[in-house]
């Protein structure tokens, strides 16, 4: 390896040094404030790296990987992300008094894997990436153990490796149909029409990484987990894995996705139905985590229509709208989980009655993170979507805009109610509540002053996404 | 050696059925191994051999055993002698063993020179080419191979810990 792969490459190569040695130390110094300390500087370095690591970039690092700008965006945005939910989870496993090395380890390997996939050019890396980021997430949804948690790690298990199933016999396919592994093969076949070989293993592909996004006919596990999984550890599913299997699907079929042809209507259909499945089905919830997770699938609905008006512009507005969505998503799980405690956690929609009025600060938090994913002007969720909407009629996708539209008022209704129940009159008899973390203060407020920041003044964000949107398809 | 590949390749299909709607699990267990026998001979066929040992070895030797010695142990109480007992009943054992002479036949056909030399565009690879290619150009892909079974590691230690003060505990 050259000096210059060699600092490209160094945000992944911290987060797995630092995987290591944690592992190495686990035996014997499982100090909760060092590991998590230590898991935190982790983070903090590896995206002090990128900074390091820009100015090599556009590189390509062996066959595998490749470092770019839109690479180093995404895996940014990974770590920010990684060190929010690190940030959050120490209040949540108990501050000092905890012990949950495992938990920190399993952290930070999901946060590598999802580095990877950021930087994948190759299937070999993509399918690794994201085994290792299933594999560590399943371990963590179980982390606590309770009944609930082990459904949500065996069912993220089971249908984890019923999408890897799927996404390497799409490989196979596509690798027999080019002769290799690369994903600029795979495009340039793409491109020119590509056979039905290729055709079907894309689809295949699209249906293993479909399983990840959680869009609609792939979504049946999203909330089970949710609901199951400690809050931070649905914050970090919610996001981070999600937005790397974005970054992956861009790098593959962004560029070549032809507008009209066979697998650009299966991810319009896909997209539609998710906008509107995930928005109605969560009208009803009475459990908060539940209709974060219907949530969650509206909005890689949403994501879709600019995924699938190509060219640069659209990538940026992937990007700007993965980034407001990360910090609304882990916004929401991080009020749920400063209320929680590690085990039980605080998600029913009736405990959340008058909490703008028991906890103000927390409450104007929950309040501004729903807005921004309602898409509430002065929010970065405005400026996401707004972004989306651009995006998608620069290419006069009409149908999937007006879909966005249309499901996005449904999508008011139930973000709305949670706000009128946080609003209301506490009840008389007030449950049982934990003491707030000053820890998970902390992250919520960082979330929430970019939140703002983002709604407000978006300019020196979308320049930084326009650089990052404008290197990847050349 | 195309004959070769395409029987082994349907012995493997067969094996894979049987093994996914077998009710009982040492028996879909024991179709599961043959499976994987077929898997390798089918990549002795196509001129990998380093490749079909390591899958003998590593998958049907190592793995395999190891289910079906923990499936059988698992099975231990008052009924154990009586199913043990069932397990030798021909009908258990008949149709993994006759997939599997099926693969020795081909084996030993293909060792007495039958079926003629490997394909023109099949070339013999061999395990110092594979060593070159994974410890040359995708020495990145083996050391996330090696961080992905950490992950594993990890995640098994502490889903499989017995906790002493756990509340929730569960056998899992």
């Amino acid at each position: 390896m050259s000096p210059s792969e060699l600092s490209a490459l160094l945000p992944i190569l911290i987060t797995a040094a630092a995987a290591s040695a944690l592992t190495a130390a686990a035996g014997f110094y499982s100090k909760h404030g060092f590991v998590a300390g230590f898991t935190m500087a982790a983070f903090a370095l590896s995206f002090a790296s990128i900074f390091i690591a820009a100015p090599a970039a556009p590189i390509a690092v062996s066959s595998l990987l490749v470092v770019d700008g839109f690479a180093l965006f995404f895996m940014g945005l990974i770590y920010a992300a990684a060190f929010a939910v690190a940030l959050l989870s120490y209040g949540y496993n108990g501050g000092a008094g905890g012990k949950h090395t495992e938990y920190y380890i399993l952290l930070l390997l999901s946060a590598l894997g999802a580095a990877v996939l950021a930087g994948s050019r190759h299937f070999a890396s993509f399918f690794l990436g994201l085994e290792i980021l299933s594999v560590s997430l399943f371990g963590l949804a179980a982390y606590m153990r309770s009944p609930k948690g082990n459904e949500a790690g065996l069912k993220y298990l089971v249908l984890a490796g019923a999408s890897s199933a799927f996404l390497v016999f799409g490989m196979a396919l596509v690798y027999a149909a080019t002769g290799s592994m690369e994903f600029s093969a795979a495009s340039a076949l793409a491109t020119r029409g590509g056979g039905p070989l290729s055709l079907a293993g894309m689809a295949l592909i699209v249906a293993g990484a479909g399983f990840k996004l959680a869009v609609v006919p792939f979504h049946g596990w999203t909330p089970d987990v949710y609901e199951g999984a400690p809050a931070p550890v649905g914050a970090f599913i919610a996001s981070v894995s999600k937005g790397a299997v974005v970054a992956v699907l861009m790098r593959l079929m962004g560029g070549s996705l032809a507008s009209g042809g066979p697998l650009f209507t299966f991810l319009a259909a896909v997209a539609v139905a998710s906008m509107f499945a995930g928005n109605l089905l969560a009208l009803f919830q009475e459990n908060v985590k539940r209709v974060l997770a219907y949530s969650s699938i509206a909005h890689l609905g949403y994501l879709l229509v600019a995924f699938l008006a190509s060219g640069s512009f659209a990538a940026g507005a992937v990007a700007f709208y993965l980034a407001a969505y990360f910090v609304s998503i882990i916004g929401a799980f991080g009020v749920v989980t400063v209320l929680s405690v590690n085990g039980s956690d605080v998600d029913s929609l009736e405990s959340y009655r008058g909490l703008a009025w028991r906890r103000p600060l927390i409450g104007a938090v929950f309040t501004a993170m729903l807005l921004s994913l309602a898409g509430i002007p002065l929010t970065a969720g405005f400026v996401g979507k707004f972004y989306l909407v651009a995006a998608g009629a620069a290419s006069s996708m009409w149908i999937l805009v007006l879909s966005l539209a249309l499901s996005s008022v449904i999508g008011f209704y139930y973000y709305l109610r949670i706000i009128l129940v946080l609003f209301s009159p506490s009840p008389r008899e007030l449950p049982a509540e934990a003491e707030v973390h000053p820890a998970g203060s902390a992250a919520l407020m960082a979330l929430f002053a970019v939140l703002v920041f983002m709604g407000v003044y978006p300019g020196p964000f979308l320049s930084l996404v326009g650089a990052a949107a404008s290197g990847l398809w050349q | 050696m195309e004959a070769l590949f395409y029987v082994s390749a349907v012995v493997a299909v067969i094996a894979t059925l049987r093994a996914v709607t077998g009710k009982n699990a040492v028996h879909a267990l024991l179709y599961l191994v043959v499976s994987l026998l077929a898997a390798a001979l089918v990549f002795y066929s196509l001129g990998a051999p380093f490749i079909a040992a390591l899958e003998v070895i590593i998958y049907a030797g190592a793995i395999m055993v190891l289910f079906i010695f923990v499936v059988m142990m698992l099975n231990l109480g008052p009924g154990a002698e009586r199913q043990e007992k069932s397990l030798l009943d021909p009908r258990a054992w008949a149709g993994p063993a006759l997939l599997a002479f099926a693969l020795v036949a081909e084996l030993l056909y293909s060792f007495s020179g039958g079926g003629g030399t490997a394909e023109a565009n099949a070339q013999y690879i061999n395990p110092k080419a594979v060593a070159l290619t994974l410890f040359g150009p995708y020495f990145i892909g083996v050391e996330l191979a090696s961080l992905l079974l950490l992950a594993g590691l990890v995640a098994a230690w502490h889903l499989g810990r017995r906790e002493k003060e756990a509340t929730h505990d569960s056998p899992g």
